[in-house]
């Protein structure tokens, strides 16, 4: 058997582990600077090695004696226990050089497992910068491992890490890898081992008593009561006005560019079923949902640089109090952000909530928070139904209602976090969470960060977008209409036939059977409700000179274009969001207890929603 | 004579959570939490991981809006956010600045 070599990096939270990997391995990981973003398992092959070396990426952790289900990952890989995941062979310490104290404390933690370790002092530049003096060579004498001094930003010391473990590569791994560990209970040794490595500091290392003062005097500010607070909802109105305002340029940009397209192909292309595929089907599909990428683009931009600056931090410990009045904490307030974006990513950054109850109900609720996928339908209905006129002096009708919408989902949340919590115990959690120093964003791994975003939202629009756009249009167009058809064409189609079908059960919503068939292929991608209507319309009208939003206004109450935003707030209309939901509880239960009440939310809501104003439109 | 101002007044302990924005304190020991209930033990063991051990040098940087909720502060050059319940457990004296 001749399995890699595997080296695994294990560290704090926010010590740069992930930013050094990247480094190593050429791979991209989102890199960031609030505790625990790292929760997925990402490994990759060290790049420049003369042999081939895996390398993993744990999650952080302070210590072995685990807290949260990230920092569990990190100790059973390390321990071995687990399951198909075979032991590292050599660990690779990370510690941050201007927090060295809690570093080295999980090193010496890890250094009574008696595992081969090597330690990469990283933030080197910083450190010095601040005036911290480390003495590496006696300090690496004194624990018994090779130190290696790394800035993550630039390749500086990385290559002499590269070489370091290019030796160990050399080396056959060892046999023994595959028992696993057990740890020994050393919790009254927590004092001892910190007097071990004040010893060590005293003598190694020189350091300032102070932080640098503007960080201290930011904070002052980013955390004062009252004005941290006005900081915080500027940035959140500067987050939301850019990725509604800003992003219109290029939304438009692209939305031209596949007019221009489906006009050319159009004229290129004889008439017929070749034609309708490409135009109808393929290009006003996918060309639908493309143009929210600026929309994403802009707004992980945004939780990217809050993330990698460390403010995201002090955003969840102002927050926190509120948030406790919920049943949640400060630690949901991360996910919960995420979510605007896409809940999956949300979902799964709850991972670093110890508090069981607390996660299961930020997973509950995360969905709630308006995605990016509902923009396009939100967007289509808004422009379509409500009239572009200036209230109360500068509001923005069609603003404001896209306000009201993000407000009912986190008002839903905030509500329904809160009933939950009734029905459970009250046991009290800890916050316990680390503020870190605030960093300048790296442009480097910010562009990483995004290309993986962005490369995520086009891989979906090329396979499951596409995928459904297809299937829709075949559903709409065959078969065909018989020779003396009274009504239009799609009603005599598969998609016609389904909606009808479904129709009744929608009805007491005042639903139409077009709007039942953009349910079903919404379930892929929400976004693919709005191709789906154009689809569903342009045929049925047989003219695609017809804009889809008229055509909505046209045939739609609106009543019932209000019933069918409020489906959208909480529908869990997507499939992968329940996929990550079952993978995240593990249990088939909860994933089908947050199905039904969001779909049954759903209906209530939208039915309310039809039956009120129906009742006041008359 | 009222017995619970004398109890008060008696009793030397001066725990983190009752520090103002700041102060800088000592740390003397570590006592329960019954909010915490079984896993208290496990709280304690994090605290001091995290450096809050006795002996240790705190600055108290700032409270949350609202009943001063989580509380901000400073242990060996590093930030936490905690929230009343833990500082509680944390037991201070005041120390000067320049010991």
């Amino acid at each position: 058997m001749s399995s890699p070599i595997r080296f695994a990096l294990i560290g704090n939270p926010n010590c740069g582990k992930t930013s050094l990997f990247n480094r190593l391995t050429g791979a991209r990981a989102k890199v960031a600077n609030y505790p625990g973003v790292t929760v997925e398992r990402r490994s990759g092959i060290v790049t420049g090695l003369t042999k081939p070396a895996e390398l993993l990426d744990l999650p952080g952790t302070y210590s072995l004696f685990v807290t949260s289900p990230d920092e569990q990952v990190a100790r059973d890989v390390i321990l071995g226990k687990l399951a198909g995941e075979r032991r590292p062979d050599l660990l690779i310490a990370v510690v941050d050089a201007c927090n060295l104290r809690l570093g080295l404390r999980l090193v010496m933690e890890l250094k009574t497992l008696n595992r081969p370790m090597v330690l990469a002092l990283n933030q080197m530049d910083e450190a010095k910068r601040r005036g911290i003096s480390i003495d590496t060579a006696a300090l690496s004498h004194a624990i018994g491992m090779p130190i290696i001094e790394t800035v993550a930003v630039n390749s500086q010391g990385v290559n002499e890490l590269r070489a370091l473990l290019d030796g160990y590569a050399q080396q056959p791994p060892l046999a023994a890898g595959e028992q696993s560990l057990t740890l020994s209970d050393r919790q009254e040794s927590v004092e001892a081992l910190y007097a071990e490595i004040e010893s060590l500091i005293r003598q190694y290392v020189i350091a300032p008593a102070h932080l640098p003062r503007w960080q201290d005097r930011l904070d002052a500010l980013v955390m004062h009561p009252l004005l941290g607070l006005v900081v915080l909802f500027s940035i959140l109105l500067v987050i939301f006005q850019a990725v509604f305002a800003w992003a219109s340029p290029a939304v438009d940009l692209i939305d031209a560019g596949f007019s221009g397209l489906g006009e050319l192909v159009g004229t290129l292309l004889p008439d017929g079923i070749l034609k309708d595929f490409i135009v109808e089907g393929l290009i006003a599909g996918v060309g639908g949902v493309l143009v929210f990428l600026p929309q994403i683009i802009i707004l992980f931009f945004f939780i990217l640089v809050l993330e990698d600056t460390g403010y995201l931090t002090r955003a969840a410990f102002l927050l926190d109090r509120p948030m406790r009045g919920l049943g949640l904490s400060g630690r949901s307030f991360i996910p919960l952000l995420s979510s605007f974006a896409c809940a999956v990513p949300g979902i799964m950054a709850t991972r670093t909530i110890s508090d069981p109850r607390e996660r299961f109900i930020t997973i509950m609720v995360a969905p709630l928070m308006t995605c990016s996928a509902r923009l396009p339908v939100y967007a289509l209905i808004i422009a379509a139904f409500i009239p572009e006129k200036t209230v109360w002096g500068f509001f923005n009708l069609q603003g404001l209602t896209l306000f009201a919408l993000y407000f009912a989902g986190v008002a839903s949340a905030a509500l329904i976090a809160w009933i939950m919590r009734r029905r459970s115990g009250r046991e009290e959690f800890p916050l316990l969470l680390e503020l870190p120093t605030y960093r300048w964003p790296m442009a480097y791994h910010l562009l990483m960060g995004l290309r993986e975003r962005a490369w995520i939202f086009i891989r979906r629009v090329g396979t499951i977008i596409l995928a459904l756009s297809i299937v829709l249009w075949f559903l709409a167009t065959f078969p065909g209409a018989p020779e003396n058809a009274t009504m239009p064409a799609i009603d005599y189609s598969f998609a016609g036939q389904l909606g009808h079908f479904m129709q009744p059960l929608f009805a007491p919503l005042g639903f139409n059977w077009q709007m039942c068939i953009a349910l079903i292929p919404a379930m892929g991608a929400r976004e693919v409700a709005v191709s789906a209507l154009a689809t569903v319309y342009a045929v049925g009208e047989e003219s695609i000179d017809v804009a889809l939003g008229s055509a909505l206004a046209a045939s739609w109450s609106l009543p019932v274009a209000y019933a069918y935003l409020a489906w959208f707030v909480y529908a869990p209309q997507c499939i992968s969001t329940i996929a990550v939901v079952k993978r995240e509880t593990n249990s088939a239960k909860a994933t089908t207890f947050f199905t039904v009440y969001l779909f049954a939310l759903a209906y209530f809501a939208a039915w309310a929603t039809y039956q009120i104003a129906s009742a006041i439109v008359g | 004579m009222n017995t619970a101002v004398l109890a008060d007044s008696l009793s030397p302990v001066l725990r983190l959570d009752q520090c103002r924005k700041g102060a800088t304190v000592r740390v003397t020991t570590l006592i329960e939490q019954p909010l915490f209930g079984a896993q208290d033990e496990r709280v304690s063991l994090r605290l001091k991981e995290l450096g809050f051990l006795p002996g240790a040098l705190l600055k108290v940087i700032g409270f949350g809006l609202m009943g001063s909720d989580p509380m901000a502060v400073q242990v060996n050059g590093t930030k936490f956010a905690l929230r009343r319940a833990e500082a509680a457990k944390i037991c201070v004296e005041p120390a000067s600045t320049h010991p």
